[in-house]
């Protein structure tokens, strides 16, 4: 089967991040970039799916034109290649406008499955995989803790608050993973070195054939308006055990609504 | 930002991914096998079975085909996460280095694959109790019996033999022509008659335990001989290199490790107003022992190119300064690290305390500092030789 994972540079999230002034977004020069880090997991899912029904991996990657680690580490992984969308009117999309673009580039790929991680760790909107589904007219199936393949049938565990829910499509079809459905490899030694011989198609708008009036700051049709800088943590509140803690911590946790 | 040369983009992302797996083990593995007196085999075939052991080792026998300088990373990362492995100093970067340049074919395809990919280690005993740093005056010698060799002599300080499924022992022959004694290097199973090892006590927390081997006309096959009788000394000098930079990386990692320890509880412990970071009482000093592990790192990696390139007296040079530099540099490391964290810092809970001696025996093997600086005295800068 032929698989895409698409992957996303963000800043990591150890880094203080900063947000550029002018245009509210973050300034990715500040930090060093890698892979989002549920996006591994994502690759991890297509190579273990690849591994048990063969086929091939490709890793679809849209950014800044210095953003390459994250299809590289893809590539490191196993991914046997990677296509990589960079162009400066993409800079300031937004999630409709990034899925404009992903979906434009999918169409020039065959494939089975679309395997991406839930959520980024720098916007965190989560909507990418929905409207990715949507444009390209695929069943969607997100949340993912768990993927079963079997003939031109998919099934997923799909994450509920509740426990999950058990749902299956006809390929080919968008699946959206979280952290709980594997446990990414390290890149071996060998793969890191495989990896720099591996075929990487770089794309731009024009070779897409996109309109750069449809992504970007222009084609976005959400705006950061303003953004303060979130204030500092306040002080926790200390429980001095007087034969009373147990009831104290309980009673925060309710209030909380944990239990 | 510009990267130094050094890190290619595949040696970041080798960094990257064994900092990654070494972060998983950390100190606390580490430490805590050396307390129940148990080995860290699990982190070391986890490690070999990623290709992180075998990174110098040539492609043919299942090896990375990199260099001593991949290895250095491998070791700095780990060390960095609290988990240096011991035997990647002896195992790959000794006897592989050893074996991938001067062992039979048979000697090549029978270990180098097992070294590369974690499933086979080997020690190596040079020093004895009555040589020291001195390889001249080795005693152990091996004598011919028909086909056979026998093995009498006594080692000291070897690491990890009981982990080892053989030992490279460093002997002497008898040069059939001048009758002279010259260095022969053999492999011996551990489990060959004549052939004991004793643990010597040692203050050490790690789980690669220190040996005393008894080598009683231990008789071992002809093909247990490295290579050519007549390459011992060019041997030796093959694996040590080799050795020096590993040590040195060792001594970096840890050094990292302890400075990041050191940092990130001067950031945040707060005594009077503001963290204890903020006055220079604590933070030159961690800045000094910054300074000095990074200039320590240079030079390892200097002498790790040298040795891939095949410069082995350059590397020699470059590999004692290294180990110099380093030993030095993560002795005052560990030492700050625990003042910074004042009585924490000697708490096992912190786990700085144990890396006290571990990083202070970087500083006397595998060669004394002293040593060192009498070979620095003699060949770098050509004063007379004082012993």
């Amino acid at each position: 089967m032929k698989i895409v994972v698409l992957v996303k540079q963000v800043p990591d999230t150890a880094a203080d991040k900063r947000l550029d002034p002018d245009t509210l977004a973050v300034d990715r020069g500040a930090v060093d970039g890698l892979i989002n880090e549920m996006d591994e997991f994502a690759v991890e899912e297509a190579l273990q799916l690849v591994e048990k029904h063969g086929g091939e991996v490709t890793v679809v990657s849209m950014g800044p034109d210095d953003a390459t680690d994250a299809y590289k580490k893809a590539l490191q992984m196993g991914a046997d290649k990677a296509v990589f969308l960079s162009d400066p009117a993409l800079a300031g999309s937004d999630a409709l406008a990034t899925s404009e673009a992903l979906a434009k580039v999918l169409g020039t790929l065959e494939y089975d499955l679309v395997i991406l991680g839930s959520e980024a760790s720098d916007a965190r909107t989560s909507l990418v995989p929905a409207l990715l589904a949507e444009r390209l007219g695929l069943p969607q199936l997100t949340f993912a803790s768990k993927v079963e393949v079997d003939g031109s049938a998919i099934r997923v565990n799909r994450l509920t608050d509740y426990g999950h829910d058990v749902v299956e499509a006809a390929l080919p079809a968008v699946v959206s993973v979280v952290e709980k459905i594997n446990e990414p490899r390290y890149p071996s030694f060998k793969g890191i070195m495989a990896a720099k011989k591996k075929p990487v198609e770089a794309l731009d708008l024009a070779g897409l054939g996109l309109d750069a009036g449809s992504v970007g700051w222009a084609g976005s049709r959400s705006k950061v308006l303003d953004a303060t800088v979130a204030p500092p943590r306040a002080k926790g509140t200390i429980v001095t055990d007087e034969g009373n803690g147990g009831s104290e911590l309980v009673g925060f946790l309710a209030s909380k609504k944990f239990v | 930002m510009t990267e130094f040369p050094f890190e290619s983009e595949e040696r970041r992302a080798l960094r990257s991914a064994v900092a990654a797996l070494g972060k998983r083990y950390g100190s606390a593995y580490m430490q805590g096998k050396g307390r129940a007196g148990e080995d860290s085999n699990e982190l070391w075939l986890e490690a070999g079975k990623l290709g992180y052991l075998g990174v110098s080792l040539p492609e043919q026998y299942g090896g990375g085909g990199g260099g001593i300088a991949d290895l250095v990373i491998v070791q700095e990362e780990l060390g960095a996460a609290g988990c240096p492995l011991l035997l990647l100093v002896v195992t790959p970067a000794i006897c592989g280095s050893i074996i991938a340049r001067f062992g039979t074919q048979a000697q090549k395809q029978r270990f180098l694959p097992g070294f590369a990919d974690g499933t086979e280690r080997m020690a190596f005993g040079i020093t004895e109790p009555d040589a020291g740093s001195n390889s001249h005056a080795i005693t152990t010698t091996a004598r011919r019996d028909g086909a056979d060799w026998i093995l009498k002599g006594r080692k000291v300080f070897i690491s990890g033999v009981d982990n080892c499924a053989t030992t490279m022992i460093v002997s002497r022959t008898e040069d059939a022509r001048t009758g002279k004694l010259k260095p022969a290097l053999f492999i011996v199973p551990r489990e060959a008659p004549g052939f004991e090892y004793r643990a010597i006590p040692m203050e050490l927390i790690s789980p690669d335990r220190q040996f005393e081997l008894y080598l009683d006309d231990v008789r071992l096959p002809a093909d247990a001989l490295v290579g050519d009788e007549d390459a011992g000394i060019a041997q030796v000098f093959a694996g040590l290199n080799p050795e020096r930079i590993m040590v040195a990386a060792l001594a970096n990692g840890i050094a990292r490790h302890a400075l990041d320890k050191a940092v990130a509880y001067a950031r945040e412990r707060t005594v009077f107003r503001g963290p204890i970071g903020s006055h220079q009482g604590i933070a030159h000093p961690l800045a000094q022992a910054k300074i000095e592990v990074e200039l320590a790192r240079l030079m390892t990696q200097k002498a790790a190119l040298l040795n891939d390139a095949g410069d082995d007296l350059g590397a020699g040079e470059a590999a004692n300064m290294a180990k110099y530099a380093a030993a030095e540099a993560v002795t005052h490391a560990v030492d700050q690290a625990v003042q910074t964290l004042g009585g924490n810092g000697l708490t096992q809970e912190y786990g700085l305390a144990a890396l006290i001696n571990f990083a202070r025996v970087t500083r006397v093997a595998p060669v004394s500092r002293e040593m060192i600086l009498n070979f620095v005295a003699q060949h770098t800068l050509g004063l007379p030789k004082s012993y």
